[in-house]
């Protein structure tokens, strides 16, 4: 497999060449190369099994404030001159950029390792081998199996006229099975940055756990009930709280939090945290200008405390620049249930949701929220899971459904399809907005 | 609403002049025809092509020396500009140019894909290699072998009809035009926020099979818009134009009129942030084409895709309630409903002459007078229905993308009616034109869509404008209680660049065409409630 991504060395070569024959004032010169491999099978056999190498080197460049920028995937010499004289083109006509501001000097960054060789070196023929054990449990249990096993080697340089410079390796594997029964379906997806951190074994039985305890749901009336959130369900309620943090939006006034900075916008128990270098999550270690990532609170005790302030944004209201939200920990303070079973044992009638589909805003003023449950959505009474239940559709927000948290776990890693990874609480709240049903 | 693609379609059904027959050379093949001399795309881009036939063969001929039955090359250069407006700036310009190849190997019916960007004979026979080596890991999982459906041969080269190049219209002409625009957007008092865009792509194609097929393709598309966001108390509301992404050249933008087009939306932006909001309950809807375009994608096109119909898209997008033994008797929609895929239709995005198994591109029934009749399919799936040839709806997003099923251009057929005579036949109802929000679960079945403007019917008659209406329904049932469609003056085609499907995710094309229509009885939702 044709594996070797740009070393820091021919990153170092790459950048020297543009900023050596750069006429503009400000260059910034960033590379990204990646190859990928995803094993797909759905059906208890393989559908799709691909390898890809893809570079991408962007030259911005900056001449007075106006900015031009251009991008290869071809790293020979001609056409990483060509893409600098492109990129200076633009900028020769493009008008002024008001909110231009020049390349930031040189950062310091963390030194975690982020590179696993196991992940960047699994074969096709070795990801099959791990598959295989994983279509045979769904086999056995008359189940049919869908999903992926993905590895993945991330190469990120940056490179500034300003002598910024940083550079990052990383990997990661994923994996995900979705086991469907005729009525039903169960679901797990993890990530890790080595691939033999993903447990698949014990994921799939989990899966399909969860695809044969809901068979034959039941379809019960929508309404407002009291739910508990696994971590991948909380990660899909978050989400868009997470996306409202911008302070441009902030202070032009179109953002839900608009006005709330150090007030409670939730549970006084809730904190909400982001530290790149955890090394439970997939942290990088600078954004796409170079900042660091860093750790920072943005909502303690249910306090709004930081909002993102981008570098123009930050400069206008006199504040410090930081970068958005990335590897983040959600938790609720005080005592905290054991584990998602012990959230079922205290409650006396609620339903149990596994992952929420296809969440989009409705009210993006309120932050209201739509979208689906999916791949096990179970009734609660007396303290037990009786039974599968047809999935619902939901309108709530994370500014409401978060005031009161009834009781939560400890922060447990959740995957999401539309979130990525998180350290997020499994959570019951009350009086959830269930406002529909649909037919399976 | 948006009289301007009126004008636009006016224009170019008078100055291109041409139906589906004059778009392509080869577009609307059905049988494979010998042509000599193909001129190799060359034109465009950085990336030379000369060798590209060559480095096709070359990267075959390794796929069948590994025992492979099948194999297929695209060679691809991609170049994409994107010009974005912000709050009366231009936020960014880019200029994005990306080559490389993806190959597919079959071998005991388990496929591999490997995909590179270095073109030299060594390193495409490398990346060949590495097709075969992941199609043999693959052979190791399967149980039952992947059979393709039969295609002729084609030797075709494919071409976009355009008038005006979008890479040679002046980079400082595009921001003017934004930066104008925004300007007059603000010019009306509530208008917080302001943006636009203009983006084009050019796709250099050239595709080769173990089978004996060669194409060719210089594809274009092009597409933009803008926006404006009114502020008052306490809430904000936005306000689209839409300049739909389609199969032509820079002539729309022109067509299209944005810095007079700004006045009316920036006035209908802070007329709906001062509306108010419907009472929930039942009304009759009458929807636009642009907001069409969406239902259609979502409530018909993604379950008659026949590989998320057959599991394939379990883990990811999710599956269908349109299963295979409901073709030809499942009742979808009321007789009114007609939805044809259409991949020869002038400018639509799924118009490229053949798909990227080399298939070429067809026009057929989905649902037929209410009946679902037909799926989108590839060569590989076609065969598990009994199909005996494939859709020619096998797309991917790019060279180190593999193809997947993909919706094609469906659009609704049109009707007799016209949106007058469908707003006079409502006496409490919704008039909603655009896209919002959208969301449906992974069968497809239960949904809910917004819109991007609202007016009131009452009596007959259009009123004043309405905001946060959100409808929410069952897709056989709301397709069910249409009764009405406009006539073929009122309709118009919608692309979409960013259909999410498949893992690793990619962002598939095609166009909803459509005139407006009624919908009887909808159930309009309060979210907050």
């Amino acid at each position: 497999m044709s594996t070797t991504l740009a070393s820091k060395e021919t990153f170092e070569r790459i950048a020297a060449l543009i900023l050596s024959r750069s006429t503009a004032d400000d260059t910034l010169v960033g590379l990204s190369d990646s190859h990928s491999a995803t094993l797909r099978f759905a059906n208890n056999q393989v559908v799709q099994n691909v390898a890809a190498r893809t570079p991408s080197l962007s030259v911005r460049v900056a001449i007075g404030k106006r900015v031009g920028r251009a991008t290869t995937n071809q790293l020979g010499r001609a056409s990483i001159l060509s893409t600098l004289r492109r990129a200076e083109e633009i900028a020769g006509l493009a008008p002024d950029d008001p909110e231009f501001l020049p390349s930031l000097p040189p950062q310091e960054y963390d030194s975690a390792m982020r590179f696993v060789d196991a992940t960047a070196n699994a074969r096709p023929g070795h990801i099959a081998q791990r598959v295989r054990p994983v279509v045979r449990a769904c086999d056995e249990r008359g189940l049919s199996g869908a999903g992926i096993m993905t590895n993945q080697s991330t190469v990120t340089g940056l490179a500034a006229s300003s002598d910024l410079f940083a550079f990052d390796r990383s990997t990661s594997a994923t994996f995900s099975l979705t086991a469907t029964a005729p009525d039903s379906t169960g679901w797990v997806m993890t990530r890790h940055r080595d691939i033999n951190g993903l447990r698949q074994g014990e994921r799939t039985d989990s899966a399909v756990d969860k695809a044969l305890r809901s068979k034959n749901p039941r379809r019960i009336e929508p309404g407002h009930y009291t739910v508990i959130l696994e971590p991948s369900a909380t990660a899909g309620l978050l989400g868009p709280l997470l996306w409202s943090l911008g302070a441009k939006s902030y202070h032009k006034g179109n953002s839900a939090l608009a006005g709330k900075l150090g007030s409670a916008i939730s549970d006084v128990r809730l904190t909400l945290k982001s530290d790149p270098s955890n090394p439970r999550l997939l942290g990088s270690r600078f954004n796409g200008d170079g900042m660091p990532q860093r750790p920072q609170t943005w909502v303690e005790n249910g306090v709004l405390k930081t909002l993102h302030y981008d570098r123009f944004t930050a400069l206008e209201h006199g504040v410090e620049a930081n970068p958005g939200p990335d590897a983040v920990t959600m938790s609720i303070g005080g005592p905290t249930a054991r584990g998602v079973q012990e959230l079922i044992e205290q409650t006396e009638r609620g339903i149990l949701i596994t992952n929420f589909w296809y969440i989009r805003y409705v009210n993006a003023s309120d932050l209201t929220i739509t979208g689906m449950t999916r791949d096990g959505t179970f009734l609660i009474e007396d303290g037990k899971v009786v039974c599968g239940l047809r999935n619902f559709r939901f309108h709530d927000s994370p500014l409401r459904a978060f005031q009161q948290v009834d009781a939560a776990t400890q922060p447990m890693e959740s995957v999401t399809l539309e979130r990525g990874k998180m350290l997020l609480p499994a959570v019951k709240l009350p009086e959830f907005n269930l406002s529909s049903v649909t037919e399976f | 609403m948006e009289h301007t693609a009126e004008t636009s379609r006016r224009q170019f059904i008078k100055t291109c002049g041409c139906g589906a027959a004059a778009l392509y050379v080869g577009g609307c093949a059905t049988t494979g025809s010998e042509s000599t001399g193909i001129a190799h795309a060359s034109a465009a881009g950085p990336i030379p092509k000369d060798n590209w036939a060559a480095l096709a063969q070359s990267a075959l001929a390794r796929v069948q020396k590994g025992g492979c039955e099948y194999g297929d090359i695209r060679l691809i250069e991609t170049r994409t500009q994107s010009v974005r407006a912000l709050d009366r700036r231009i936020s960014g310009v880019s200029d994005r140019v990306s080559a490389g190849y993806g190959i597919r190997a079959l071998y005991k019916g388990a496929w591999g894909f490997a995909a590179g960007s270095e073109f030299t004979p060594d390193a495409i026979r490398a990346v060949a290699g590495d097709a075969v080596e992941i199609a043999r890991a693959s052979a190791t999982l399967m149980k039952t072998p992947v059979l393709l459906a039969r295609e002729p041969r084609h030797r075709r080269q494919v071409t976009t009809p355009f008038e005006i190049d979008p890479f040679s219209v002046p980079l400082a002409d595009k921001c003017d035009l934004l930066l104008a625009t925004c300007e007059n957007l603000h010019h009306r008092d509530g208008i917080a926020r302001s943006r636009g865009n203009l983006w084009a792509q050019r796709d250099v194609k050239h595709f080769a099979s173990t089978e004996g097929s060669v194409i060719d393709f210089d594809l274009l598309a092009t597409g933009g818009g803008f926006g404006a966001t009114a502020v008052a108390d306490g809430d904000f509301q936005s306000r689209s134009f839409t300049l739909p992404y389609l199969r032509c050249g820079y002539e729309q933008v022109n067509w299209a009129d944005f810095t007079n087009q700004a006045e009316r939306i920036a006035e209908q932006a802070v007329e709906k942030v001062h509306a108010k909001k419907p009472p929930p309950g039942k009304y009759d809807l009458v929807l636009d084409p642009a907001h069409l375009a969406l239902t259609i994608h979502e409530s018909c096109g993604h379950p008659t895709e026949l590989d998320r119909v057959l599991g394939y898209e379990a883990n990811y997008a999710g599956t269908s309630f349109l299963t295979p033994e409901k073709l030809g008797k499942f009742r979808y929609g009321s007789e009114h409903v007609t939805l044809m895929a259409d991949n020869t239709q002038p400018r639509g995005l799924a118009s490229t002459g053949f798909d990227d198994d080399g298939v070429a591109c067809q026009r057929w029934p989905i649902v037929d007078r209410g009946i679902l009749v037909g799926y989108s399919t590839n060569r590989e799936v076609a065969n598990q229905i009994d199909e005996r040839r494939s859709r020619g709806s096998n797309r991917a997003d790019s060279w180190s993308s593999v193809p997947i099923v993909r919706i094609s251009n469906i659009g609704l057929e049109p009707g007799k009616a016209t949106l007058d005579s469908l707003i006079e036949g409502v006496e409490n109802g919704i008039l909603i034109g655009g896209m919002g929000s959208f969301s449906i679960d992974q069968k497809r079945y239960n949904f809910q869509f917004g819109g991007d403007c609202f007016w009131e019917i009452k009596n007959g008659k259009r009123g004043a404008m309405l905001k946060d209406v959100i409808y929410q329904g069952i897709t056989p049932e709301f397709w069910a209680s249409c009764d009405g469609v406009a006539d073929l003056a009122h309709r118009r085609q919608y692309g979409f660049i960013n259909c999410g499907k498949g893992q690793p995710g990619q962002s598939g094309w095609m166009t909803h065409a459509a005139s407006h229509a009624r919908f009887r009885g909808v159930n309009v939702i309060d979210p907050r409630a």
